[in-house]
């Protein structure tokens, strides 16, 4: 009897775990299917996508296939992430830590926030172009500011009992923050770098969008200007693989880092 | 008699909070002494002032009146010879029961062998033979306050405060807890101020029971516990010591 109930159980999560994942992406492409016969004009069927894919290697848009478009944009994102986790990070502790800090950066801070990233964007081209600077600059903006602000916040959250265990047991300030203080507010921090991959990826797009030659938001902007909604549909399906991988890698990266999250 | 030699005075403290809407008294007047190697237990219902009164004697909380004196000097801030084991546990979640064990001699710059070898021989103190590399989590209630006891253990202090370190647990490993803790206690003879308030683990463990009130705590009586240990928890002299605890404890509400 038990057996059977545990068998029926283990069905059901079956069905939870693949069954319905892969219902809902048959029922995405059921529908693109539906919408690309019933509007040939505004929509490209999966096999037309499928063969400009192919010419996006045998005839690449600005002499660059789609592999060197992806690493042009995750390029950018890349080089903004290391300065912002650097940065960002810092500057989160030393907001989350040093009551002077939080009176004087963390006021700065809560008045740039909630400046959306794509905000920035007449304003960092008007002073600084249109070259690679003013779009790594963006996506550093984008990305910065929710590593500062889970990074401040779990800094902050800490129990004021672990600080006590540090006092106790002999630390001075610094081995409290080291050790104590900057590893249990880890899962949070992560948690903004998390935030921070997500949202650099989509500021580098609308960045790209609006002025560059290579990168997948600069296909999206070719694709549109030149009713080529087949390669509209390529830039933006590897867009969506390549964010899915960035946020699985991340999963990984989180369970090494802090073994201790289950 | 030898004369008896006092660690830590606790002379009239008094600690009030003072909120927005006005102020409360969580301790007043509390005075007692810790004598060097005894066991001392402070007993109070509830949950007025305990914990507040044993931050201000580790040197956690700065106490609104009155002095504690460590070795005759007055104590400001923390002192490296005094330990604790926490009511909340409060191990570091990311360390391993090793490295939580560690704390205080990493913190000192020991050197990482000396270290291990300090840790491990209070680890295995505890009963922790094994588990040297596993995460707090991964461990039961029982287990995460052992690693909590080898921890202020590994310290070396030469008082160790421990506050309500049973409450979490159950009745059966709060037995054998405390066995382990007095096995332990006897071979090294630390002085001991230990929080509870639970009559029975009082009268098990403590040399000196110092009797709290309900809030604000106060000092309601202080009772010598003449019975050798380990105690025999149905004797006559031990079940009369409970009764007269027991009648002149305040009733938590």
């Amino acid at each position: 009897m038990m057996n059977l109930e545990e068998k029926k159980k283990s069905g059901l999560e079956l069905f939870l775990y693949w069954g319905l994942p892969i219902l809902a992406i048959l029922l995405v492409v059921g529908g693109w299917l539906w919408f690309a016969i019933s509007n040939p004009r505004l929509m490209p069927n999966p096999l037309q996508v499928y063969e400009r894919l192919i010419r996006t290697f045998t005839r690449p848009v600005a002499k660059v296939n789609l592999f060197g478009h992806a690493f042009a944009s995750l390029g950018r994102v890349l080089m903004a992430l290391v300065f912002a986790w650097v940065i960002g990070i810092v500057l989160g502790i030393l907001i989350g830590w040093s009551r002077v800090c939080k009176a004087v950066i963390g006021t700065i801070f809560e008045i740039i926030r909630p400046i959306p990233p794509i905000a920035w964007i007449p304003i960092v081209i008007m002073w600084f172009g249109i070259e690679e600077f003013p779009k790594v600059l963006l996506v550093f903006i984008g990305t910065f500011v929710p590593l500062v602000i889970n990074t401040a916040a779990g800094i902050g959250l800490v129990d004021k009992i672990n600080i006590d265990v540090g006092k106790i047991f002999g630390g001075n300030r610094f081995q409290i923050l080291a050790q104590i203080v900057i590893p249990t507010a880890l899962p949070s921090i992560f948690a903004g770098i998390r935030t921070s991959v997500s949202s650099g990826w989509t500021t580098v797009l609308a960045a790209e969008m609006i002025a560059a030659q290579h990168g997948l938001g600069a296909l999206v902007t070719r694709g549109w200007q030149g009713s080529d909604m087949a390669l509209v549909m390529v830039a933006v399906i590897t867009i969506a693989i390549i964010g899915a991988f960035l946020a699985f890698s991340l999963n990984k990266l989180e369970k090494w880092v802090c073994p201790w999250t289950k | 008699m030898d004369k008896v030699s006092n660690k830590m005075e606790i002379r009239q403290i008094s600690k009030t909070f003072f909120a927005s809407k006005g102020y409360f008294v969580a301790i007043e007047d509390v005075s007692f002494d810790v004598r060097d190697g005894e066991f001392l237990v402070i007993l109070g219902p509830g949950h007025c002032g305990k914990t507040v009164l044993l931050n201000i004697v580790a040197g956690l909380d700065k106490q609104t009146g009155g002095r504690v004196l460590y070795d005759g000097t007055p104590m400001d801030g923390v002192n490296n010879q005094i330990s604790m084991v926490f009511q909340k546990l409060a191990l570091m979640s990311f360390k391993t029961v090793m490295q939580n064990v560690e704390l205080g001699l990493t913190f000192r710059g020991t050197p990482k062998n000396e270290r291990r070898k300090i840790s491990q021989k209070y680890l295995d103190l505890v009963g922790l033979t094994g588990f040297e590399k596993s995460y707090p989590y991964q461990l039961s209630g029982g287990m995460k306050q052992r690693v909590g006891i080898a921890r202020a253990y590994a310290n070396d202090p030469k008082v160790l405060v421990m506050d309500e370190p049973f409450g979490q647990l159950d009745a059966q490993t709060r037995y054998a807890m405390q066995e382990e803790l007095l096995k332990t206690w006897e071979k090294d003879k630390r002085t001991v101020i230990f929080v509870t308030n639970n009559i029975e683990e009082a009268l098990y463990l403590g040399d000196r029971i110092v009797l709290l009130s309900e809030c604000p705590a106060k000092v309601k009586a202080i009772y010598p516990v003449d019975l050798p240990k380990p105690r025999d928890m149905t004797g006559k002299i031990f079940l009369d010591l409970r009764a007269e605890i027991s009648s002149n404890t305040d009733l938590a509400i």
